[in-house]
């Protein structure tokens, strides 16, 4: 088991079996649009990690709307083009537009495989960026909240030791008075509660 | 990768302390030849020694921008920590607004905010967005949300404003995302209308800045993590010669003052902790 899940989007049947074939075996998860219209339908009601879909369809949702379709669904789903030699053009428009590559009729199936390894790893590796930068947002928060109160704590009692010194060196008031206030401010332990 | 030997390390560290304040702790010597190795072997030095002096004595300064580009850490995100800009949302802008508006309606309200390590932009991008949503009459107002980084690099992709999606994924809310951003591929502009209100430039927060004028908002967060603690002293009494008599400092969640700079008090809103002067 592969863990990825993957649409083939292809109007021809021969095709889609061929491709639904290979990829189960490989251990990937398929799931099937017989054209655009399908691959419209099941995009934003599956987890899908791949898109391969076949480039020139019949119908108004061609290869390019699946992926303009499966990108606003969700940019991490990431699409493969399926061309026949002659548009290679409309391919290279799309990488622009977000595809992460085209391959040209008849599959070559070894690279198809590559390609879907890489697609495999570079999603591993987004998700283990995504675990540690959360990892790493828990302990900072957790971080943040010590020395916040840290913070206010010192700015309190600084401020306490300035009106302790200035009410010893009060000296119109007398000694055993100044004392007094000073012992209240030392036992206040209310602010430290903050 | 290229090894770095323990005379090298010192005098890159000592060097990159030179040139940007960013103190590098000479035990992490991985950090260095992570970051630095492909800069010598791009510009054919065999030694970080052979780096150092090419980097010194070159007139364009390009290596010297490339290691400075290569060592400042980038990693930022819009609303990173959303504490900050909550505080800024609900408390110091409102604050502010009401300290600044003038009596006269025909005068305009000054507002003046600066994001000291403003790394690729997304923090001034964020400020400017609650800027945008929180102010409606934004034509009674003269506000400059300046972004300064040490990072030529930084500073270029701040201005451009476009981000891929891995500087996207986490932080920004999908309604902001759609309202402030024009996608194209797997890369994402800010709209002209947020372009418009901020301005990079790059400034290496060692050298003076007094030039830069008052500011009534600082943010100056997980910057001063990177320097030694007389540079962070430094760095924070400029700060607070910078920053307007009831203006506000922010600082990263993690980081202190506490025996940095006894011009500052601490206070609290929620759970956050903003700073102001005495």
């Amino acid at each position: 088991m592969r863990n990825m899940t993957i649409l083939v989007v292809d109007d021809d049947p021969v095709i889609r079996r061929m491709l639904e074939k290979r990829l189960e075996k490989e251990g990937y998860e398929v799931l099937i649009a017989e054209d655009g219209y399908q691959a419209r339908k099941i995009i934003p009601q599956q987890h899908i990690d791949v898109v391969l879909t076949d480039l020139m369809m019949p119908g108004t949702i061609g290869g390019i709307e699946v992926l303009e379709i499966a990108k606003s669904i969700s940019p991490n789903i990431e699409v493969i083009l399926i061309t026949a030699h002659s548009s290679v053009d409309t391919a290279v428009e799309a990488m622009k537009k977000g595809a992460a590559d085209y391959l040209e009729k008849p599959i070559n199936f070894d690279e198809l495989f590559l390609r879907l390894e890489k697609i495999a790893n570079v999603q591993s590796i987004m998700r283990n960026a995504l675990d540690l930068s959360q990892a790493m947002d828990t302990t900072e928060s957790a971080a943040a909240v010590t020395i916040q109160n840290l913070e206010i704590r010192t700015a309190v009692l600084q401020s306490r030791i300035e009106s302790i010194i200035s009410i010893l060196r009060d000296e119109q008031t007398p000694p055993y008075e100044r004392i007094y206030k000073v012992l209240d401010l030392l036992t206040d332990q209310n602010d430290f509660l903050t | 990768m290229l090894k770095i030997s323990p005379d090298e390390l010192k005098l890159v560290a000592q060097y990159i302390h030179d040139i940007s304040g960013i103190y590098l702790e000479q035990s992490k010597s991985y950090l260095f030849e992570t970051r630095l190795g492909s800069i010598a072997t791009e510009h054919g030095c065999n030694t970080y020694k052979e780096l150092y002096q090419k980097a010194k004595t070159e007139p364009s300064k390009i290596i010297e921008r490339k290691i400075i580009d290569a060592i400042s850490t980038n990693e930022t995100l819009f609303f990173r920590d959303k504490g900050p800009f909550e505080l800024l949302q609900h408390k110091l802008l409102p604050e502010l607004i009401d300290a600044r508006t003038p009596g006269s309606p025909a005068l305009k309200t000054n507002l003046k905010i600066w994001s000291a390590a403003s790394s690729t932009g997304q923090e001034l991008y964020s400020i400017a967005i609650i800027i945008n949503e929180l102010i409606p009459n934004i034509s009674k107002y003269t506000i400059k949300l300046l972004g300064t980084d040490i990072s030529d690099g930084a500073v270029a992709q701040a201005s451009r404003g476009k981000y891929n999606k891995f500087e996207m994924e986490r932080g920004l809310p999908g309604d902001k995302l759609q309202r402030y951003f024009t996608m194209f591929g797997d890369s994402w502009t800010i709209k002209d209308e947020i372009r418009a209100m901020v301005q990079f430039r790059k400034l290496n927060l060692m050298l003076p800045f007094s030039g830069l004028g008052k500011f009534d908002i600082i943010f100056c967060r997980n910057v001063a993590i990177y320097f030694t603690l007389p540079d962070r002293q430094k760095l924070f009494n400029k700060i607070a010669d910078s920053l307007a008599d009831d203006g506000y400092l922010i600082i990263g969640s993690t980081e202190s003052l506490t025996g940095i700079c006894p011009r500052f008090i601490p206070k609290r809103h929620l759970r956050s902790i903003f700073y102001q002067k005495k």
